[in-house]
């Protein structure tokens, strides 16, 4: 493994689980490969969906494999980059089970110029028997904003601030 | 198990009769996970998600997280069934299919559904996000959901 992937998968793994809304969820990133990404879920009964069965919500299911395609396709990228999500459907097969696990993986297949392909599935007790099945388009956007000077700056701003930085950000 | 579920519908026919959809959103522990809201306005339901630090996705931008945006669609759609047409059990999600058309800057995302088609067991519901003017929507969904 060369050394710039080495350093970058533990930055991405950082990334996606420490902040925000994937630190709410708290979920763990278990493979990151080359356009190949793998993730657990553990049950939480503040995102339940459904009160009387216990069952989650589908929208857990929409963020783990967002962010598990996401991750996938950001994998790919050759350049600095930014990878927003186009397009995602998801087709629900059946209710995840409450109380267990849910796993996540995804795949890029196939890779263009300007557009990333992905497709992703969850599942608990048997891969070939998906809770969710999915596919999501990612655009390339290369933008000099996301320089390791620029990520660092704003880092080392939310540091001080707190979440003080985000307000200001986003107001201006 | 029973009991429950007599609580629960008793509490959507209350939220019908004040026409306060957020009774119905107070019963799922998902929408305050994520922070979603609803109010009644010029006869349609208003969902809203407040900005919040877990709801982030892209810190350096900073934006919303797109599954938050997901989640939050397909919450309100959920909702807008519950409370638009005569359904006592939650419904359950088939499919659903979201096409992002603009970030999610970190300030209060709004949304309107609309039910396009009910039948006996399956409804369609599409769903709009927005933030400023909701002529610029960042987000529109729609979903499939069986109701029997």
């Amino acid at each position: 493994m060369d050394l710039k992937l080495a350093i970058f998968k533990p930055m991405l793994k950082l990334a996606m689980e420490r902040n925000g809304h994937g630190a709410a969820l708290g979920f763990e990133l278990t493979k990151i490969g080359r356009g190949e990404v793998e993730m657990t879920f553990p049950y939480k009964e503040e995102v339940i969906g459904n009160p009387i069965t216990g069952v989650i919500h589908g929208g857990v299911i929409v963020s783990l494999l967002d962010t598990c395609c996401g991750t996938a396709a950001i994998t790919m990228l050759d350049r600095p980059a930014i990878t927003p999500t186009m397009d995602l459907r998801l087709d629900y097969m059946h209710p995840a089970e409450p109380h267990q696990p849910i796993y996540v993986s995804a795949k890029v297949y196939r890779n263009t110029s300007n557009v990333l392909f992905c497709r992703g599935s969850a599942w608990q007790d048997d891969p070939e028997n998906p809770i969710a099945h999915c596919v999501a388009t990612f655009m390339k956007v290369e933008t000099p904003s996301i320089s390791l000077g620029n990520v660092l700056r704003r880092r080392f701003n939310r540091l001080i601030r707190g979440d003080k930085a985000f307000e200001r950000e986003a107001d201006r | 198990m029973n009991t429950k579920l007599a609580q629960m519908q008793a509490d959507l026919l209350q939220a019908r009769g004040l026409a306060e959809p957020q009774k119905i959103l107070d019963i799922i522990p998902y929408s305050s996970f994520i922070g979603a809201q609803a109010r009644v306005e010029n006869e349609r339901v208003l969902y809203w998600l407040e900005r919040r630090a877990s709801n982030i996705g892209n810190p350096s931008l900073p934006a919303i997280h797109g599954g938050v945006i997901g989640g939050f669609l397909e919450l309100s759609a959920a909702i807008e069934i519950l409370y638009t047409l005569d359904v006592g059990q939650i419904p359950k999600v088939v499919d659903f299919s979201l096409d992002y058309l603009r970030p999610g800057r970190y300030k209060t995302i709004y949304a309107n559904c609309t039910v396009l088609r009910q039948g006996k067991k399956l409804v369609n519901v599409t769903a709009t996000a927005w933030q400023d003017d909701p002529q610029t929507p960042i987000a529109t969904a729609r979903c499939h959901f069986l109701i029997a």
